[in-house]
């Protein structure tokens, strides 16, 4: 274990020795701000131009839609990080050849492995909650409005990124780095597009529709934990607003997820990072 | 770079029950190894054994299977069929690893890091203890003549610098085998003096070394036996006298070389190589050259000179590489 912890340290070091934690760290604060400065100043016009009791509601619900893009947008950012971070998680070095001197060591392959998952699960799991938790905080300071159940909405978000960049680490133990980028953006907009194909499914009643939409989303799990994720965002007048335009929206849910799906969400990594470690200790180096 | 010093790194207490038991085997037992790509088979049915405390010299032209054997003996690449053992153990046993340097062909690395946390790291991976790191770390600095330049970060060093900070690295858990892959292809000569030095140093310490490369004069001056490897087959070994001085050999230099002095040579020894006016001749005893001297004239033929010949590595490399690709 202290060598994977090991590798996880170099890891995280190399990810500051290369400007990535800095530079994301400045980007993210610009973007929190930008959101901050929008967020008041469309509260501020709501404010001036409604006046009646009804249309109060409808600023409410529209400020709750702002929290909820201002998340979507961060969640997509996280998942734009987990796959850039771990695209060349072993693929990188393997071809260059810098890998070759670490693995004439003492150490297992799944120790490598492991450690640099670790580390980029660390970077991603605790940026997609900084953020979506700053994200939060703004609404809630501007506008008051108060995510109702902030955990499991981050630790949804949070199981997302595990996916993605367990996928992506899986991908590089035998795919050359620029073609497992190519396949892991492929695959996440393909996710994106299973919660599309399942929001218009149910919206139409159409089961096939759905089924095929539910299907690739197991296999592509991203986009139907954050919605589950979104779920937790919304209050209850505007779970109401959104059940009425039901499929309007095709990046929220109007129900909390299921069991299943939460356990699947924390199984599928796993699955998959047994899957990166048997390739990855049998391959040629 | 400095001398070794003779303060030295115990072995670990888990390393301990093993330790005994490879005492006695082989640094390096190759046995049927056979590796293929698809349809490219990059070893043959190699065999090879290197003694402990030998420095064994692996020679070979590009792509003649040296570094596929290196990577089969760091558990890198998986045989396709065929043994691989290290002190005894499995090359692929994670084990076998705790007792080998390596430092690779065109070795690259962390550049982001200094040299002194490449070296941190390579020893806290090799299971070196923060005390044992803490000394043997500026020693090996020293060792590899980068004594005041561990701070720097890799980025900044030199092409010879980087292969010197790879050595250190290869070397600091002071191991009892090192693979060293062309390990002088980037230095200046004296750069390549300086490692040959640490070589030999090592190696008085009992060090056994695995010397890939295709610079036969260093292997000639390093290595007490080589083995020569073409296209994945090992087409000579032995003792690095005794290939030199193998089978003797003649110059003959006369007036004409034709197809008849060519049948009477013939008789005496294998032509190796001729010109208009030489015959090179291996022969099995070098005084048949006085018996040569009296049978030319009488054909016919006017002998200028007639030398016995001492062969070079370079002589022998090239007459079994060049004789496979005829």
């Amino acid at each position: 274990m202290s060598k994977t912890l090991r590798i996880t340290r170099l890891t995280l070091k190399e990810a500051m020795s290369r400007r990535l934690i800095p530079a994301g760290i400045m980007v993210s604060f610009l973007y929190i701000v930008l959101f901050a400065v929008a967020y008041n100043f469309a509260q501020d016009r709501g404010v001036q131009v409604i006046t009646g009791q009804r249309s109060r509601a409808l600023v409410s619900i529209a400020m709750a839609s702002l929290t909820l893009s201002g998340l979507y947008i961060v969640n997509l950012l996280a998942g734009f990080l987990a796959l850039f971070l771990s695209v060349g998680a072993v693929s990188t070095e393997t071809d260059s050849g810098s890998l070759h001197a670490l693995l004439a060591r003492p150490m297992r392959r799944s120790q490598l492995l492991l450690g640099r998952w670790l580390a980029y699960a660390l970077i991603c799991s605790v940026y997609v909650s900084v953020m979506a938790g700053l994200v939060m905080i703004v609404a809630a300071l501007i506008n008051g409005y108060i995510t109702p159940d902030p955990a499991p909405a981050i630790g949804l978000m949070v199981l997302a990124m595990l996916f993605l960049v367990t996928l992506s680490v899986f991908g590089s133990t035998f795919l050359p780095t620029a073609t497992n980028g190519a396949v892991a953006f492929t695959l996440f907009g393909l996710g994106w597009l299973s919660g599309v194909i399942q929001v218009l499914g149910d919206t139409l009643n159409n089961a096939s529709l759905l089924n095929l939409g539910v299907t690739v989303g197991m296999f592509i799990p991203s986009d139907m934990l954050w919605r589950s994720a979104s779920y937790y965002v919304q209050s209850a007048s505007v779970l109401a607003a959104t059940n009425v335009f039901k499929g309007a929206l095709p990046i929220l849910a109007n129900a909390p997820p299921t069991p299943g799906l939460v356990m699947w969400g924390m199984l599928y990594p796993l699955l998959l990072l047994g899957g990166a470690t048997f390739i990855f200790s049998r391959r040629d180096i | 770079m400095q001398a070794v010093s003779t303060r030295s790194l115990a072995d670990r207490p888990t390393d301990l029950g093993t330790v005994a038991a490879r005492e006695s085997a082989l640094a390096i037992e190759v046995t049927g190894l056979r590796k293929a790509y698809g349809q490219h088979v990059a070893l043959h049915d190699l065999n090879l054994t290197v003694e402990p405390g030998e420095v064994f010299g692996f020679l070979g032209p590009n792509g003649a299977g040296k570094t596929t054997t290196i990577k089969i003996l760091l558990g890198l690449v998986r045989p396709t069929s065929g043994q691989a053992r290290v002190f005894g153990l499995p090359a692929s046993d994670p084990g076998a690893r705790r007792l080998v340097g390596y430092l690779p062909e065109n070795f690259r690395l962390q550049d982001w890091l200094t040299g002194n946390e490449l070296l941190e790291l390579h020893a806290d991976l090799a299971n070196l203890t923060r005390e044992e790191r803490a000394w043997r770390i500026p020693e090996v600095l020293r060792l590899v003549g980068l004594g005041d330049r561990g701070h720097e970060r890799l980025q900044s060093y030199s092409k010879g610098m980087l292969q010197r900070i790879g050595l250190a690295q290869a070397i600091v858990h002071n191991p009892r085998l090192l693979l060293l892959d062309e390990p002088t292809s980037a230095l200046d000569p004296i750069g390549r003096r300086e490692v040959r030095d640490l070589i030999r140093a090592l190696s008085s310490r009992g060090t056994t070394v695995f010397l890939n490369s295709h610079l036969l004069s260093e292997v000639e001056m390093l290595c007490d036996r080589v083995a020569i490897i073409d296209r994945g087959r090992v087409v000579k070994s032995g003792r690095l006298d005794d290939l030199v001085r193998g089978a003797p050999e003649l110059m003959i230099t006369l007036d004409c070389v034709d197809a008849d002095v060519l049948a009477v040579l013939g008789r005496f020894g294998r032509v190796l190589s001729h010109d208009l006016t030489s015959v090179r001749l291996g022969v099995t005893d070098a005084s048949v050259a006085s018996v040569i001297a009296e049978v030319l004239p009488r054909s016919g033929y006017r002998v200028y000179s007639l030398v016995p010949v001492q062969r070079s590595l370079e002589d022998v490399f090239m007459g079994l590489v060049e004789g496979s690709r005829l």
